[in-house]
């Protein structure tokens, strides 16, 4: 498809996103830090290889949703590098699926049965899945194994954000804090994004793989709201 | 007659099809006593409601053309456009918002916000239209006029705040709190023309307390007094929260929302008195008008009747008695027997008759005052035209008409057919810029073209009617184009020099896409291998070449010609001779551009219960529909798609029979996309085809 250089240049790479496992990834943060901005890019990059992504967006619009994605594919095409925008623009609106919910709406049940409308009618199979805005505080360890479950009966990567707040400072030994301190063991990657005095540092508070020397020094730029590598 | 235009409403009641527009209008008119009886929309009286003036309506029970009708309530002037539902009529909704101060934007209490109160809600901020929102239907079994609020957010975005709470719901409506007044309003008599006031039924009294803290928070931004009022704990008067509430609709930052039901006659009179409290006269309201003497520049029009005339005339009708024009005025005033001038053709046409519209029945008057919306009679004009005083040129800014994007080809079945028919095109294309109609010179049929099947259908149906123009109908077909992808040189020479007068001419240069342009002629000729005088024929020859494409005769668009190498002879060149050879040069390069075709891609949207949601988006995949996301809420669901428009005919049916008649899909045109190359070749053969059997 001739997209592999933007695959390979990713910073995000060092987080071993195109596994074959079916992890499943968690990006922590504050509000307003950027946790949609780099969902949308782990959902642009399984896209970019090749694959078909599900976006669940709770609580949001279509609209609203798309148009994150249309803001970093602007930024990515700035720097000239792909030949043809409209094929890419074309292709990452084909293999995308937004699924939004008024939170209430939301459930396992209901995620499984939208998804095998998907699968069985083969309109569209994906292999990753993010989920943004999904209530931690509201659900139990069950839930997650739950959903874990059904990730992994359907072969599917899940990446979801969470609000973490500033006046909860419950951490998990391994350093992920509230309130997913209890629950970190379940999800192979954490993201957090952590503010530092002028930039947005991605700390990876677990990951599948050894990280790579120098990994662990990336960063959001606030401007584009891109991934980079320091 | 100097009328106290603060005395004046510009109404327009516009929302989704089936949300009950016509029958409320009816019961407005039946109240300010325009009318004497009540007839339902589908009634069994067979009379119809009297908004729906076209016969056609009548039998669809659906309203197709914006009639405008005056009525008085309590001493205000209320000029109400009843406007189409349907999506395929937006132009008709886009036109009469233009000319409106105000709106009511009425929703079913069951059905909430769809799509298309979707659309029309977006028209209305694009025109800036300040709206009250009326939740209809509350009698309906499942009506929530608190959860359709609660849309009125989350979809619309807008501040929607409740000023009235319902007693009762679905069959056991009795009336309704007033959170301003603080009192039960009960509607009585068989048409529920006598109000009865009463205090707030117990039961009711602490919800009511709250909602009003609720509403008054909500507004009290909009006033500083009541800002003051409610921190000093000083008593808050009806006047106060009375201004906040204006304050904020008319600054388009607040919506205020009533309930009701039109059908039960409950809740009208008091949206009366709001149109009058909240909604803007002519001069709240800011209109532009651009100075075509002075480079277009904007100016305000002042709504004062003593400056020069500006009207716009919005809306044509072939009546009984000639041609209708509804007009508005802006400022001055439109007399009886007066010169104005329309400034697009800059005639002179005089005033004759002057009248004011009720439905299909009209009242004559001498004069028209400013911001007034009356029609004419005799005058001859398209819709969009300003009529101004003779010694100003303004126009009122223009508005945005969409492409067709689907056509017909249509024959008349005998010739008396064949005279109507010319008739009632010339009239429709006047009345809706949306709606085109040309001959194709290569096979001589008529062909009409607009914005969706069903547009077409009712034009049809008008021609038949109105005009008793029988017509054979074709297939639909859609509206694809043609255009290049890559760079591509032509060096071309037309030459004819065997005897007699001779033409000689060559053209060399360059083609190359163009991005969301049609069509761009660039000349980059030095040293005059070209002779000055013929480089508009070269210009002249490449715009007639984009009339049809080669592949499958559709127009062509994107294209930008560069023209920087030719010839000429001193004798034998002529304009004809470089139109032909800049043919042969557009010729030449185009097939070596790679041209593809594109067809138009719709912005579908279907609605219906969630456990449909499979089987529809089914139905849209195998369309060749690109779903772009869904959205959940309870047991409701829509789906977006970007359908091909050549995918959805017929689209209405299937989509019944797969949900059980409970889904319904809206559609508008998105953009022009290049189609499959499966598809580009079964249309290059029909193409093919068709043009060996001519």
């Amino acid at each position: 498809m001739g997209y592999e250089p933007l695959v390979k240049q990713n910073p995000l790479r060092v987080v071993d996103l195109g596994s074959k496992n079916n992890q499943m990834g968690l990006v922590m943060a504050r509000a307003g830090l950027g946790k949609t901005a780099l969902l949308v890019q782990i959902a642009l990059d399984s896209i970019l290889r090749g694959n078909r992504v599900v976006h669940v967006s709770i609580g949001d619009s279509i609209d609203k949703t798309r148009l994150w994605y249309d803001d970093i594919i602007q930024v990515i095409l700035q720097d000239g590098s792909v030949s043809n925008p409209h094929e890419l623009i074309d292709m990452v609106q084909r293999h995308r699926m937004i699924m939004t919910f008024k939170e209430s709406a939301f459930t396992r049940a209901r995620l499984e049965e939208r998804l095998n409308d998907l699968i069985l009618q083969d309109i569209f199979k994906p292999r990753c899945i993010v989920i943004d805005g999904f209530d931690f505080g509201g659900a139990d360890r069950a839930a997650l194994e739950d959903i874990k479950e059904l990730m992994e009966s359907m072969s599917l990567q899940a990446w979801f954000s969470v609000v973490s707040h500033r006046n909860d400072d419950r951490v998990s030994p391994a350093g992920v804090p509230a309130p997913c301190h209890e629950d970190d063991d379940i999800f192979d990657t954490v993201i957090l994004l952590n503010p530092e005095a002028d930039v947005i540092k991605l700390d990876i508070l677990r990951s599948t793989s050894e990280l790579p020397e120098g990994a662990g020094e990336l960063t959001l730029d606030p401007s584009t709201m891109l991934v980079k590598s320091m | 007659m100097n009328k106290d235009l603060n005395k004046v409403r510009n109404i327009g009641i516009s929302a989704h099809i089936d949300s009950g527009k016509t029958t409320l209008t009816e019961r407005i008119l039946f109240y300010t006593d325009r009318i004497h009886a009540i007839h339902e929309v589908r009634g069994k009286d067979g009379v119809g409601a009297t908004m729906d003036s076209m016969e056609l309506e009548k039998e669809r029970g659906i309203t197709i053309q914006s009639a405008a009708t005056y009525c008085n309530w309590k001493g205000i002037d209320i000029n109400i456009i009843d406007t189409p539902g349907h999506v395929d009529f937006t132009v008709e909704v886009e036109r009469a918002l233009r000319v409106l101060d105000g709106a009511v934007l009425i929703l079913c209490s069951v059905g909430g916000v769809q799509s298309q109160s979707i659309t029309v809600d977006r028209q209305m901020t694009r025109y800036n239209v300040p709206r009250i929102a009326f939740i209809n239907k509350c009698d309906r079994t499942g009506a929530n006029p608190a959860r359709v609020a609660q849309q009125l957010r989350d979809k619309l975005n807008l501040n929607a705040v409740m000023i009235q709470l319902p007693i009762g719901l679905e069959s056991d409506l009795e009336g309704m709190v007033d959170l301003v007044t603080m009192k039960a309003i009960y509607f009585d008599g068989d048409q529920g023309e006598e109000i009865r006031i009463e205090d707030i039924p117990a039961n009711m009294q602490d919800e009511a307390d709250e909602k009003r803290e609720e509403m008054l928070d909500a507004v009290s931004m909009f006033s500083d007094e009541l800002m003051e009022a409610m921190l000093e704990e000083e008593e808050i008067t009806e006047e106060l929260v009375n201004e906040a509430i204006r304050n904020g609709t008319l600054a388009l930052e607040l919506a205020p929302v009533m309930i009701g039901s039109a059908y039960k006659n409950k809740g009208v009179q008091p949206l009366l008195d709001a149109v009058e409290k909240y909604l803007p006269s002519p001069t709240d309201v800011e209109n532009i008008a651009l100075d075509l003497d002075n480079d277009e520049k904007e100016i305000a029009v002042s709504n004062d009747v003593n400056d020069p005339l500006v009207a716009l005339a919005f809306k044509l009708e072939d009546g009984r008695y000639g041609q209708l024009t509804y007009v508005r005025t802006y400022q001055g005033e439109l007399k009886k027997g007066e010169f104005i001038v329309n400034c697009r053709t800059g005639k002179k046409v005089k005033v004759g008759r002057l009248v004011r519209m009720h439905s299909n029945e009209m009242e004559e008057i001498d004069h028209a005052g400013s911001g007034d919306i009356i029609a004419l009679f005799g005058v001859d004009c398209a819709s969009g035209d300003t009529f101004c005083h003779s010694s100003i040129n303004w126009s009122m800014s223009s508005m945005h008409v969409p492409t067709p994007v689907i056509s017909l080809a249509i024959a008349p079945v005998d010739n008396k057919s064949q005279a109507n028919m010319s008739k009632a095109l010339n009239r429709f294309s006047k009345e809706d810029p949306t709606f085109k109609t040309f001959v194709d010179h290569e096979t001589s049929e008529t062909i009409i073209s607009g914005m969706g099947e069903l547009h077409l259908e009712v034009y049809i149906e008008r021609m038949k009617r109105e005009y008793q123009a029988d017509v054979e109908v074709g297939v639909p077909r859609v509206a694809y184009r043609e255009t290049i992808t890559q760079k591509a040189d032509f060096n071309y020479t037309h030459k004819k020099q065997t005897g007699g007068s001779g033409q000689f001419g060559r053209v060399g240069g360059y083609m190359e896409p163009l991005e969301d342009e049609e069509y761009e002629f660039v000349d980059d000729i030095v040293g005059g291998s070209i002779p000055r005088e013929f480089i508009g024929a070269c210009d002249k020859g490449f715009k007639m070449s984009l009339e049809k494409g080669v592949l499958t005769g559709a127009p062509i668009t994107g294209v930008r010609c560069v023209v920087n190498d030719g010839a000429s002879h001193s004798v034998d060149s002529s304009d004809m001779a470089f139109q032909q050879a800049a043919k042969g040069a557009f010729r030449e390069g185009y097939k070596k551009a790679k041209p593809v075709i594109m067809e138009p891609i719709m912005k579908v949207a279907v609605e219906g219960p969630s456990e449909f949601q499979g089987a529809i988006m089914g139905s849209l995949n195998q369309r060749r529909g690109v779903i772009v996301g869904t959205f959940e809420e309870g047991n409701y669901t829509v789906v977006e798609a970007e359908m091909p428009l050549s995918e959805m005919f017929g689209y209405s049916t299937t989509l019944r029979s797969l949900t059980q008649g409970k889904a319904e899909f809206t559609m508008e045109f998105a953009t022009y996309k290049q189609v499959p190359k499966s598809i580009s070749e079964e249309l290059i053969k029909e193409y093919e085809d068709s043009r060996k059997n001519d």
